[in-house]
C-alpha cells in the first residue's frame, strides 16, 4: 500500500468521471463506486496487519478480548456505511444517505449494548 | 481489483454515448435506447461483482 498509488487511482478515477459527466451522467456513479471499491481493497493488507496487533493484545489481555472483537465489528460497519454514505451524496441523493446513516447508527449502537451495560455494571461495583 | 475495471467502464462508457449519437442521427432511436441498456446492465454486473467481492472481504476481515 502506497500513498502514491491511491492518490493515483484517486485522481484517475476523477478525470474519467469528469470526462463521463458530459456524456453519459450515470456513469459517473459507477466510477465513483469502482473507484472507492479499488481504494478500500489497497488499504486492506495493512489493515489486516492492525486487526491481528490488535487482536493478539486481546488475547494477551484476555479479560476483555470479547470487547476488541465488537470495536472491531463497528469500525468495518463505520466503513462501509461512510462508503455507501458519501457516494450516495456524491450522486446528489442526501436522503438515501442520511436512511444508510441512520442504520448504520442502529446497527452500531445495537452492536455495542453489551460493552455499555458492561461498563454501568463495573460503575456500580465501584460506587 | 485492479486499475483496469475504471478503463473499461470509462470505454463502455464512451463507446455507449458514441453508439448513441450514431443510431439517433441514423433516426433508429429505438436502437439507439436498447444500445443504452446494455450499457448499462454490463456495467452494473461489473459493479455488482466487485461490491459482492468488497463485501465479502470486509466481512471475512470484520467478521461482521
Amino acid at each position: 500500500m502506497d500513498i502514491f498509488k491511491i492518490i493515483g487511482v484517486g485522481f484517475i478515477g476523477l478525470i474519467i468521471s469528469v470526462i463521463l459527466k458530459e456524456y453519459r451522467r450515470e456513469y459517473v456513479i459507477y466510477i465513483s463506486i469502482i473507484a472507492g471499491a479499488i481504494i478500500i481493497f489497497m488499504c486492506f493488507d495493512e489493515l489486516n496487519n492492525i486487526i491481528n496487533l490488535l487482536t493478539n493484545l486481546a488475547d494477551k489481555s484476555g479479560s476483555n478480548s470479547y470487547f476488541i472483537l465488537l470495536l472491531l465489528k463497528i469500525t468495518g460497519i463505520a466503513i462501509l456505511t461512510e462508503y455507501a454514505i458519501n457516494i450516495c451524496k456524491d450522486a446528489g441523493e442526501n436522503a438515501i444517505a442520511s436512511k444508510i446513516d441512520l442504520g448504520g447508527k442502529v446497527l452500531i449502537i445495537s452492536i455495542s449494548v453489551p460493552i455499555i451495560s458492561k461498563l454501568l455494571e463495573t460503575i456500580t461495583k465501584i460506587m | 481489483m485492479d486499475i483496469d475495471l475504471l478503463f473499461k467502464i470509462a470505454a463502455i462508457g464512451i463507446l455507449v454515448a458514441v453508439l448513441n449519437q450514431v443510431l439517433l442521427r441514423a433516426g433508429r432511436d429505438d436502437q439507439a435506447m436498447m444500445t443504452t441498456l446494455a450499457g448499462v446492465v454490463i456495467v452494473l454486473s461489473l459493479v455488482i461483482s466487485e461490491i459482492s467481492e468488497l463485501f465479502t472481504s470486509v466481512r471475512t476481515m470484520f467478521n461482521l
